[in-house]
């Protein structure tokens, strides 16, 4: 009888312990710290340095972040080689000359090429390039282009290119977010949204 | 008389959690009147539990299946699904919709006037499920309502979960009172009748020094205790619920509710890596070097205080190192390739796997086509996001069980085609063995795949 309610006892106290406290702001109680918290290098993980240098002065000022960048100048395998062209008004004026480096897109890239559009472009230029995505009619960012009007059909593949890697006025750099291979399948998706007036008859090779 | 012990067996009623419901059985001396009201008591809860099993498949399966396209109470890129019997033809009209929409656009008038609303838009069809999986999903639509207020106001770390479990604890103890009221007015008659019969007993003990009743009392409270020291332990580590303070009050709510930005424009790295990842301070300016103020419905912290946007916007400038009034970045005098004064987020991280767990976000988002929305709930909903799902190994491995892999069609084409060597599971499929593969079946629940 004694040793059942002893028992009782003590789980009573375990349970208040597990439970008590738990405020939604804090990570919450764990067993392992060292397998929760990584100390190897992870993304996103913070590791306080003086875990390694055992240099208590350090402690909590310095953190090791696992933010490391490809050498200078790496190109991945199958990547299309660095754009070189400055971001000034020179190089905006020089990439009208940049050629698309596909000639032809196949299906499945271009629906491909429609997705990334519809996640990246679409809030502002709107699915269909109108420049009537959500952010557009709520007057949120003015200015919006319009890619089917007529002076961007005209527009050669690689000015759009160059806007697209470097931004222009409201329209911000998309190189963080597409590779250089889907900047271009970009424009290319974009020739297929703008309707085929007789006179534009040069870069429109989509087909 | 042996009975049920009843009050350790509604105390751990599962609610969600994998335990299997035991009892304990004990010895006592209850009277039949007690005992009957226990009983109707207690054939009260099994029928409501297990209703609420049946309400939790549909749930499951509508989450699973239609919740892309259905809300169950308002429209989305379908109708509300609330109320469908008072419109369609007739209840089979259901079954022949869900199994293949398309068809029966083409040959049924309600059909065609649903679609002719809701073009271009054809729901998807789900021949796959059964009737009676059907059922309760529309039992679930009908039963649907709104949660109250985003259960932001429930000041726990749990919320819907506890509240029922704290409506199990004091049904208990309301019954556990008046058991011990009726025991005593019994006992008491007993003596009563006894006297007037001439029968006279030895005084009786009182009741705190009667061993029954210390006994189940400390019968209880083990099991309330084991109750609570076990989930506990098995809680250790899990953190549900956990919403940390973030450097700027970035919401969710306003930019891929409000303003439907897709999840993938700033964690895009899903698509192709093991991190969602998040997003880098110059994604935030493609936006924000024209967005400088906040103008949309007030944003309210739980306090009831508001969140001023345009100050937050604020805070994101001074991180980027950009200047509003000369819309240009600052300078980079000090020569280390940023604007001066420009730093990194310290976003502070809430969802964390240990360590020897490996997940990765292609295998599910790009490969698995499983929607953010079923891991980390409703985001887009969320003015600061919290950690929706338990993360814990049973969440993985349930899931694991239920979904299925895009499988690869050997007739049509479609499905990934990754899976066309598996010849085993396609003989299986073509002799109708089986009708589905599921994630488990590809060995998806093996240690190694997570663990190694
Ligand atoms: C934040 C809203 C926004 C988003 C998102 C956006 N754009 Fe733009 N875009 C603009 C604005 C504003 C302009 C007009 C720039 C100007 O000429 O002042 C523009 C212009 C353009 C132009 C014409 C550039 C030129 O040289 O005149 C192209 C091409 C273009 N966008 C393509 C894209 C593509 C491709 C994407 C997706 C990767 C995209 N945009 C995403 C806002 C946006
Ligand atoms: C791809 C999006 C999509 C998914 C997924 C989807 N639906 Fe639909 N559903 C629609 C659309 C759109 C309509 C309107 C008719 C049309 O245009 O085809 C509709 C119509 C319906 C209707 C008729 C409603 C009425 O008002 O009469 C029912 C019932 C229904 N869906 C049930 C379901 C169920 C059950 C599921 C899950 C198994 C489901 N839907 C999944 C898009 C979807
Ligand atoms: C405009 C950019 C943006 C969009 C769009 C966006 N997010 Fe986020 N997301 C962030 C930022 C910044 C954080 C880090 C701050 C925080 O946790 O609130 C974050 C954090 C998260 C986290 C928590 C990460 C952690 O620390 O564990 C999840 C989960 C998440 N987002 C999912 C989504 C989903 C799902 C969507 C689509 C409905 C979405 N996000 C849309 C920017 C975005
Ligand atoms: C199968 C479940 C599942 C799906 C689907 C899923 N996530 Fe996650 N997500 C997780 C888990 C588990 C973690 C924790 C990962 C870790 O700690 O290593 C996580 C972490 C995150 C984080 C924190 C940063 C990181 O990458 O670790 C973000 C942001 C995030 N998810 C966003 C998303 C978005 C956006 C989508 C949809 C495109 C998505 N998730 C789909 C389960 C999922
Ligand atoms: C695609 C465009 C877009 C991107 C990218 C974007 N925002 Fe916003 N942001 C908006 C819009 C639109 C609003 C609402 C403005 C309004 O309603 O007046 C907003 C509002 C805000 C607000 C004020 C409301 C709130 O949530 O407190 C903050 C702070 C904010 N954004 C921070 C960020 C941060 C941090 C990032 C980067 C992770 C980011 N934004 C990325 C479009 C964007
Ligand atoms: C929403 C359902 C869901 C959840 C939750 C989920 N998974 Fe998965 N998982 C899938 C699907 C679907 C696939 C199959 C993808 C495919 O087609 O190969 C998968 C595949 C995997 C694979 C590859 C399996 C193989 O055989 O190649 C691993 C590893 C994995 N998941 C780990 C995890 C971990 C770890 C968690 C928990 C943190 C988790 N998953 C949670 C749905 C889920
Ligand atoms: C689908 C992925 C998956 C598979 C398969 C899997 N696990 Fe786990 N396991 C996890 C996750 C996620 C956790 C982390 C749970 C947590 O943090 O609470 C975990 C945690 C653990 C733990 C630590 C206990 C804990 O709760 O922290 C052990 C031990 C373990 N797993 C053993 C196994 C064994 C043995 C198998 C094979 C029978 C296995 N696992 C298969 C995902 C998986």
């Amino acid at each position: 009888m004694k040793k059942i309610a002893t028992l009782s006892v003590v789980v009573l106290t375990m349970s208040l312990a597990f439970v008590s406290c738990d405020s939604k702001r804090e990570p919450g109680k764990i067993y392992m710290p060292d397998m929760t918290y990584s100390r190897a290098y992870e993304t996103y993980a913070e590791i306080d340095s003086s875990l390694f240098t055992g240099d208590q002065s350090m402690r909590g000022s310095s953190k090791i972040y696992y933010d490391n960048k490809p050498v200078t100048g790496t190109i991945k395998r199958g990547e299309l080689f660095p754009y070189t062209l400055p971001n000034d008004s020179n190089g905006y004026k020089m990439s009208a000359m940049v050629k698309n480096p596909l000639d032809s897109i196949s299906a499945a890239d271009l629906k491909e090429a429609g997705r990334l559009f519809n996640i990246n472009c679409a809030i502002c230029h709107g699915e269909k390039g109108a420049g009537n995505g959500p952010i557009s009619t709520s007057g949120k960012i003015g200015g919006i282009a319009n890619l089917t009007l007529d002076n961007y059909i005209k527009m050669a593949d690689g000015t759009m290119f160059h806007s697209i890697t470097y931004g222009k006025n409201n329209m911000g750099s998309y190189a963080s977010q597409l590779d250089r291979n889907q900047r271009w399948m970009m424009v290319k998706y974009i020739r297929t949204l703008q309707p085929k007036p007789a006179s534009a008859t040069d870069s429109t090779k989509t087909k | 008389m042996l009975i049920l012990c009843q009050y350790p067996t509604l105390l751990l009623l599962p609610k969600k959690g994998n335990f299997p419901p035991y009892t304990v059985n004990c010895m006592s001396r209850f009277r039949i009147s007690l005992n009957k009201a226990l009983i109707s008591f207690l054939l009260v809860f099994i029928f409501s539990a297990s209703n609420q099993v049946f309400a939790a498949d549909g749930e499951a399966l509508f989450k699973a299946n239609c919740a892309n396209c259905h809300k169950p109470d308002a429209d989305y890129t379908g109708p509300a699904l609330k109320g469908w019997s008072k419109r369609v033809p007739n209840p089979e009209w259901i079954y022949k919709w869900v199994a293949n929409p398309a068809q029966m656009i083409a040959s049924d008038a309600y059909a065609k006037a649903l679609f002719e609303k809701w073009k271009p838009t054809v729901m998807t069809a789900f021949g796959n499920l059964k009737k009676d999986e059907v059922d309760a999903i529309l039992k679930y639509v009908d039963d649907y309502t709104p949660p109250v207020a985003a259960q932001a106001g429930a000041n726990g770390a749990s919320s819907g979960e506890s509240d029922n479990s704290l409506l199990f604890g004091i049904l208990t103890l309301v019954m556990a009172v008046v058991a011990f009221i009726l025991l005593q007015v019994n006992s008491n008659l007993r003596k009563l009748t006894d006297e007037k019969e001439g029968i006279y007993r030895t005084e009786p003990i009182p009741f705190y020094r009667n061993k029954t009743y210390i006994m189940t009392m400390i019968l209880i409270l083990f099991a309330v205790g084991g109750y609570y020291t076990i989930s506990g332990a098995i809680g250790l580590g899990r953190m549900k619920n956990y919403q940390p303070v973030q450097p700027i009050y970035y919401s969710h709510k306003v930019h891929a509710g409000t303003n439907q930005i897709s999840c993938l424009y700033c964690h895009g790295s899903a698509q192709d890596s093991k991190h969602a990842g998040i997003p880098s301070v110059n994604v935030c300016m493609n936006c924000h070097m024209a967005i400088k103020e906040y103008k949309g419905d007030p944003i309210v912290r739980e306090d009831g205080t508001n969140v001023n946007g345009t100050e937050e916007i604020q805070k994101l400038y001074k991180y980027a190192g950009w200047n509003p009034d000369t819309k240009s970045y600052n300078p980079d005098n000090n020569g280390d390739g940023t604007p001066d004064g420009a730093q990194p987020i310290s976003w502070v991280k809430i969802h964390n796997l240990p360590d020897h767990v490996y997940f990765n976000h292609s295998q599910h988002v790009k490969v698995g086509k499983q929607q953010c929305q079923t891991c980390h709930g409703n985001i887009q909903e969320m003015p600061e996001v919290y950690q929706f799902s338990t993360l814990s190994m049973g969440w993985c491995i349930n899931c694991h069980r239920e979904s299925k892999v895009d499988f690869y069609n050997k007739e049509s084409g479609e499905g990934n085609k990754f899976y066309s060597i598996y010849e085993k599971f396609h003989k299986d499929l073509k002799d109708h063995k089986v009708d589905s593969i599921t994630v488990e079946k590809i060995g998806g629940t093996e240690c190694q795949k997570c663990h190694y």
